[in-house]
């Protein structure tokens, strides 16, 4: 310790800092001079009415180490209103002859009484934070009454302007209790030093200075704290927590599964589909649209950051280029989510399972083949190609009548579910029959481009007939379902093996039938990549929204087993969600001012820039300084972007936004941010303060950067002021974020 | 959204030319309280010295010929404003390139940066007073009625009626063109007219020319002059003719019938011309070409002619600054830190719509935490009083002095001007004594203090102990002056120690700081003020160069901005009972003022009502009433009169002195305070003195120069009552 260069009390350094800005002529401030040297003075004192340091809320109404002055004497009160009295004490005006005609006058203030969503970020009033309310923060920042219009800015006579860091070394003092030596710092519950770290660290990432680092939180958690809609995205862009929570909600429900009434049950969802699907016909967009609505809602019941992640069929085109163009079944590829694989833990599973006597369920031989499958990591399509590369046959047992799965395969089929909610066993993904083609990029683009909503939606019940999105998506359940191989009537050496367990093929077979469960509506919905394909199916209908006008022919149609009807399924951002295949957050603090908001390098994977069509920059919840306008220039890819930055002929300049606001004018607390929409019944509309949200579309700009061989993305945000100077007011948001839409 | 073109406006807002009678020779307006005119040439350039620093003018009349005053002239400049926020603007010049709107009757508005080369300056100035009602104290303040009765009554023909305007008509002057006269066609000053239109003809109407004792031929004259490239307008009032049309006499102090005076007053604008390159094509070859237009300023200003500023230093207690101030502040969010709603700041005091005025005029009050300055608030108005000493002897049978400035006095400056320090406030009793003392706006009829709380028995008279706007007849009466409300309320900051001395905290530390905002103005909105700091803000009976017109916030566009209203060429509105007759137009407050509009109310001629606004005997018997009738039955009063309350020490002084050793004699001796002295002083106001100060800070003191006592005699002593002489307790007439 000794060694190491001396550390220096915050308090010092205020008493430094505050001596620099003063310079050798120091005014009379009131009679109390240097008042930061003294702090008995400094922490009680008031200049003309403002109290230098506000007092500790905390501590009101007791006395703590620095409001201790009992004095009539002084007007160092421990708050405020001590402070009065004691001035009162020692005036004449207490002489009853004299005091009556003018008394110091009740000054009662009636203040912000009405509870509202708190500070704006600069629109409004200040924080709750001591510092804000300190008449020495307030006055080196030249904020009223020290803005000349009453007082000049602090310090007083002398030419020297605090700076901002300076400004925000004696705030983080303030804030961290006025601690005034070294042990006090380190005793202090606030931790002084952290605490102005983090406003030094804000303060660097609202000038640019730092980088903002990408959100690790779920996505929707950060729309929803952004008060926006929830996002579905693609099914490979879910985060690693997303997924699990998706996993473990679906594993939850699986457990309810015999109590078949229990809505917590995932069975009690799929046969919804079994006993009320429409199909065939124009309600099939709209009544699968509600169907996953209501899922998704119950799922939600259980984290509210779920949201059904859609299977962008036409992005796995390349690879199933073969898999469904073939008569032999099982080749297909489905996204990584819902295959199967092992983990440690199931491997565990796997090596401890035993027989009924009681010897290793599994062949040494085996046991190797899942080790090395589990350190491979290795993710299989299909339950069956997972047997097949541990080397366990795939056998079937005589239950009863019923074909069922011997101990080894159950077993290991209870495991990989175990591990992974989203694979299912009766999934044989690829062909069914005969070859089939499988929709790629083009197919979904004539799909988008058809005109008329019967085309592509389907007909109404009295003139019924096929859409060619449902078309599209009965070839995707029949892929994703495909062809059990080990059927009889898919393969004679079955025959033979039925024949000799005794057993009759059942095309309605639980765990052996013909055809995975996703090809027949009946059972569909039992198989969890359901919801991912039929997301899909939504996403293009919505896409198809936004180009046409089209709509079903009878918009009254109810859709059961909902008391909903076409008409309530048409909008799905009023149903709380849109589609964006990849989401990036940024939070920004709208502590302070941005100047510049400069991003890290954004992970964004390969498929997402190669199949996103848009790429939209959202700045969330944008307030404005109460009185500058300004203008926001973004940028990609341009670190060092500032002010004179040319935006002309700049591959990396995306747009320039201005911002376009009045000052705002009403009784106290008017001007603060509204209160959160909490209530059933308020119909009103959009808040006049509530912060707005801007969307640019930097596609463009990014394309131009992507073809030049960028593998990265960066955003930049620099704030101008009208004069075309930087200013440091003007701008409060509370996040950036990148949407990769396909 | 900050507007591309540049705002011109021009400053100052009012500005203010006085009588004189030399030929040529003339002295500028100041632009700051308190300060002499400034020197200039021929053309109204000003002066400086080695320095840089302005000559001043201590000598204001000939000086070969102590009959002749000197005219103060009112200068106008251009102020360009880009509208950035705070922006303080500042003055044109020739050559100086600006945002310009260029449009052409077949095309659009375009933006173009422009070169000036010269403008075009316009003003008319007129005189209405004989075609306006009678002057009637306060009558009239809130609208006329239908029965008042008007001045010249049996001219009751409205085209007659407006033969009783004098009414030059408008002159455009500009650096080609540079003299203008406001005079009759075919007179002898009309000679040197050289304006923009002078071939033009106008409707003019002047008094017919065989008035007496003077002809009134001409209202004033214009001159343009380049001054370190900048172009001003130089703007001189009239030569302080009277007449009358009867054989002079004088009846009235205010209502004269037949009687004309060359005061005027009118609206300025201005008309910028510029210059810019054009690119064309002839063909495909790109050419420029240079395009003369025209922008008129946005922003124009008003003139006012008042009479001579006999002691141009001496302040008035309430000026005409002041008085404005305190109706913007409280009518138009003016200094939101004073008045407003909170939290007092800009942000929360700037209401755009109707319905936002109305709620922010229902809402704003006084910010109970706003620290006033000490020299820039409250010692400009307490140190006044003690330097009318020099006009006025308070008590010349006791000869008290009750505003001393100095150690130990009532009004000490050491003591007044100590903040509370540490919780320590020694002179807060001397700071609740002066805020006791000084009238409320609810004690405007009260003579003494009333409070029960006062100390003593003995209870002083209210502050200030001057006339106010009707000490004079029984309805709606005024008796005394009232400060104005933001000036009572800085000194109840004051008075409760939320003040700021500014000389300790802001002053690089100069202990002998004693006025930190001496300099002369260099912003706009400063000459705008400093302008009108010299102008008599109360009271108004019916006033000095203006009336308590100025208390009406419909006449303002802006604060410190007259309204200006469209007009026909020769037909200024007259009195609606007379202008109903035929249609024509009567004065309408908020489609603004007319030339003449500001004056008007005055008393006619002049030289009366100044003559007479010397003190007043002000019956304080009953609070409401001011004539009681002691004669009649049944009044039981016993009548209590409160002698020698003055009117406008600072502008008509009383009682001065020649010098620190002369003895003290009266301004005016040789003219009696009465209707005779009246009517002489139509002629002799050119001969009276003028008081100049000397010394620095309390020890200034202001002494008599430049009287002409070849015309008027030597000056009498009080109290030597000399066969014929004032005695100085004039009494203003009322009306009744």
């Amino acid at each position: 310790m000794s060694a190491r260069k001396k550390r220096i009390s915050l308090y010092d350094q205020v008493k430094e800092t505050l001596n620099e800005i003063q310079g050798s002529t120091v005014p009379s401030y009131q009679g109390l001079h240097a008042f930061w040297l003294d702090p008995e003075v400094f922490l009680n004192a008031s200049l003309y009415g403002q109290r230098l340091i506000a007092p500790d809320e905390k501590k009101a109404g007791h006395n703590g180490p620095h409001n201790t002055k009992t004095s009539g004497s002084s007007c160092c009160g421990g708050s405020s209103q001590a402070s009065e009295d004691a001035a009162t004490d020692s005036n004449p005006v207490t002489d009853p002859a004299v005091a009556a005609v003018e008394q110091p006058p009740t000054e009662i203030f009636i203040g912000d009484c009405w509870p509202s969503g708190g500070s704006g970020g600069g629109g409004g009033t200040p924080g709750d934070k001591r510092s804000a309310a300190s008449g020495i923060i307030i006055g080196l920042k030249g904020q009223y009454p020290f803005d000349g219009s009453i007082f000049p800015p602090l310090l007083w006579d002398t030419d020297n302007k605090a700076t901002t860091q300076q400004i925000e070394l004696i705030a983080g003092w303030i804030d961290a209790g006025c601690p005034l030596t070294i042990e006090e710092e380190d005793n202090g519950s606030a931790k002084a030093v952290s605490l102005v770290k983090v406003r030094n660290q804000k303060l660097a990432l609202a000038h640019g200075d730092s980088l903002h680092k990408a959100s690790d939180k779920k996505t929707n958690q950060d729309t929803r704290k952004s008060k926006g809609i929830n996002i579905r995205k693609e099914i490979s862009s879910l985060t690693p927590a997303e997924l699990d929570t998706y996993r473990e909600a679906l594993s939850c429900m699986y457990r309810y599964n015999d109590f078949w009434q229990d809505e917590r049950s995932y069975d009690f969802w799929a046969r919804i589909h079994t006993n009320s699907c429409q199909h065939g016909w124009e309600q099939f967009a709209p009544w699968h649209r509600m169907y996953l609505y209501f899922f998704e809602q119950k799922l939600q019941d259980y984290d509210a950051n779920i949201t059904l992640p859609y299977w962008s069929w036409s992005e796995y085109a390349d690879q199933n280029k073969t898999s469904f163009k073939n008569t032999k079944p099982d080749l297909g590829v489905l996204p990584e989510a819902v295959g199967c694989f092992l983990t440690p833990k199931g491997l565990g599973q796997l090596q401890n399972a035993k027989g009924p006597d009681g010897k290793s369920l599994f062949t040494a031989k085996q046991i190797s083949n899942l080790e090395s499958i589990q350190k491979k990591g290795t993710i299989y399509n299909s339950g069956l190609r997972f047997l097949k590369a541990a080397g366990i046959p795939y056998e079937i047992i005589n239950t009863n009548g019923d074909a069922a799965w011997s101990d080894r395969v159950r077993t290991v089929y209870n495991v990989l579910r175990e591990e992974n909610a989203l694979w299912f066993p009766n999934r044989w993904p690829g062909a069914m029959g005969g070859p089939t083609s499988y929709p790629t990029k083009k197919d979904i683009q004539n799909l988008l481009s058809l005109e008329t909503w019967s085309d592509f939606g389907g007909g109404p019940s009295y003139d019924h007939h096929f859409g060619s999105l449902e078309k599209v998506h009965n070839g995707m359940h029949n892929f994703s379902g495909g062809t059990n191989a080990n059927y009889p009537a898919n393969n004679n050496k079955w025959v033979g093996i039925y024949e000799k367990l005794g057993l009759t093929a059942d095309p309605q077979s639980k765990e052996n039938p013909p055809f995975g469960w996703m090809t027949d509506n009946r059972v569909t919905a039992f198989d969890p990549l359901f919801w991912s394909h039929h997301s899909n199916v939504d996403r293009i209908w919505a896409k198809w929204q936004e180009l046409h006008n089209g709509q079903p022919e009878e918009m009254n149609g109810v859709l059961a087993p909902w008391s909903m009807t076409v008409q309530d399924s048409m909008s799905i951002k009023k149903l709380g969600y849109k589609y964006v295949r990849h989401y990036v957050h940024h939070d920004v603090s709208s502590d302070y001012g941005l100047v510049k908001f400069n991003s890290e390098k954004i992970k964004v994977s390969d498929s997402t820039l190669q199949n996103h069509e848009k790429l939209e920059i959202k700045l969330h919840r944008v307030r404005r300084g109460n009185l500058p306008n300004a203008s926001i220039r973004v940028f990609l890819n341009a670190p060092d972007a500032n002010i004179d930055t040319p935006t002309e002929g700049n591959d990396h300049f995306v747009e320039e936004i201005s911002l376009f606001h009045g000052s705002c004018y009403g009784g106290p607390g008017h001007c603060n941010l509204p209160l959160d929409k909490t209530r059933n019944f308020d119909l009103r509309n959009l808040h006049h303060h509530e912060p707005r949200n801007y969307v640019i579309n930097a596609t463009a700009t990014a394309q131009k950067l992507l073809n030049n061989g960028a593998k990265d993305m960066t955003v930049q945000l620099v704030v101008v002021g009208i004069d075309g100077k930087p200013i440091d007011n003007a701008l409060y948001i509370d996040g950036v974020s990148l949407n990769f839409i396909d | 959204m900050s507007k591309a073109y540049t705002t011109f406006k021009i400053h100052p807002g009012i500005g203010i030319a006085r009588l004189g009678n030399t030929e040529d020779d003339f002295y500028l307006c100041p632009e700051q309280l308190g300060a002499l005119p400034i020197a200039c040439d021929e053309l109204g350039r000003e002066k400086v010295d080695a320095n840089g620093d302005l000559v001043r003018v201590s000598q204001f009349k000939d000086a070969n010929d102590l009959s002749k005053i000197k005219k103060q002239a009112a200068r106008f400049k251009i102020f360009a404003y880009s509208g950035k926020e705070g922006e303080e603007g500042e003055e044109i010049t020739i050559g100086g390139t600006y945002d310009f709107i260029y449009e052409t009757p077949v095309m659009a508005p375009t933006l173009v940066r422009g070169k000036v080369t010269d403008i075009d300056w316009t003003v008319h100035v007129a005189n209405k007073k004989a075609s306006w009602y009678e002057f009637k104290e306060t009558d009239g303040m809130h609208g006329y009625g239908p029965k008042h009765p008007l001045r010249n009554p049996k001219v009751d023909k409205p085209d007659q009626r407006r033969q009783l305007i004098i009414d030059p008509g408008p002159l455009t002057v500009n650096l080609k063109n540079n003299r203008g006269e406001f005079a009759k066609f075919g007179s002898e000053p009309k000679k040197k007219d050289n304006s923009k239109y002078k071939k033009v003809s106008y409707p003019q109407t002047f008094p017919p020319s065989d008035i007496k004792p003077h002809k009134i031929e001409s209202l004033g004259s214009l001159i343009v002059n380049e001054q370190d490239k900048h172009c001003r307008l130089i703007v001189l009032g009239g030569n302080g003719n009277s007449g009358s049309t009867k054989t002079p006499v004088i009846t009235s102090f205010v209502n004269n019938n037949g009687w004309f005076d060359d005061i005027s007053d009118g609206p300025v604008t201005a008309t910028i011309h510029f210059s810019f390159k054009q690119k064309y094509y002839d063909g495909d070859k790109e050419k420029t070409k240079t395009v003369n237009s025209t922008m008129d300023v946005q922003v124009p200003a008003w003139v006012i002619v008042g009479y001579p500023r006999y002691a141009p230093q001496m302040q008035d207690m309430i000026t005409m600054d002041e008085k404005m101030y305190d109706l913007f502040v409280r009518e138009h969010a003016y200094d939101p830190q004073v008045f407003g709603v909170a939290p007092f700041d800009e942000a929360s005091n700037s209401p755009q719509t109707a319905a936002e005025w109305e709620t922010w005029r229902n809402d704003a009050e006084y910010n109970p935490d706003y620290y006033p300055k000490f020299y820039k608030e409250i010692w400009t108005m307490l140190h006044r009083p003690d330097s009318y000493k020099y006009s006025y002897d308070f008590d010349f049978f006791a000869g008290s002095d009750p505003h001393n400035r100095g150690t130990g006095g009532n009004l000490s400056e050491e003591a007044l001007s100590q903040v509370p320090k540490n919780g320590e406030d020694p002179y807060f009793r001397m700071r609740q004594f002066v805020y006791m003392i000084m009238r409320q706006h609810d004690e405007m009829n009260e003579y003494v203090v009333t409070s029960d709380q006062w100390p003593t028995n003995a209870k002083p008279r209210l502050m200030p102990m001057l006339c106010g706007n009707n000490p004079l007849s029984n309805t709606s009466p005024e008796k005394f002056l009232a400060m104005t409300q933001t000036q009572l309320f800085f000194l109840k900051q004051w008075m409760k120690g939320k003040f700021v001395n500014e000389c300790e905290e802001w002053n690089d530390g100069d202990a002998n700081c004693t006025n930190p905002w001496a300099n002369p103005p260099t912003t706009g909105i400063g000459i705008d003020r400093g302008v009108l700091s010299n102008v008599l803000g109360g009271a108004f009976c019916p006033g000095g160069e203006i009336s308590w017109i100025v208390d009406n916030p419909a006449i303002y566009s802006e604060p410190y901005r007259i309204k200006h209203a469209t007009y026909l060429a020769g037909a200024l509105s007259i009195p609606k009972p007379i202008a109903d007759k035929d249609g024509s137009n009567a004065p309408n407050l908020a489609e603004g003022m007319e030339p003449g509009d500001m004056t008007k109310f005055i008393g006619i001629p002049w030289q009366a009502d100044f003559h007479e606004c010397t003190t007043q005997d002000v019956d304080v018997t009953y609070r409401g009433w001011n004539n009681i009738y002691l004669d009649s039955d049944g009044d039981p009063a016993e009548q209590d009169i409160a002698y020698n309350v003055p009117w406008w020490p600072a502008h008509r002084p009383i009682v001065v002195s020649e010098g620190p050793n002369s003895p003290q004699v009266y301004w005016a001796s040789g003219i009696p305070p009465n209707n005779a002295g009246d009517l002489q002083m139509v002629q002799a106001w050119k001969d009276l003195g003028f008081l100049l100060a000397t010394g620095e800070g309390i020890n200034t003191a202001f002494y008599q120069q430049e009287r002409n006592n070849d015309a008027l005699g030597d000056p009498v002593t009080p109290g030597n009552r000399v066969l014929g002489q004032s005695i100085g307790e004039s009494t203003e007439e009322d009306n009744n």
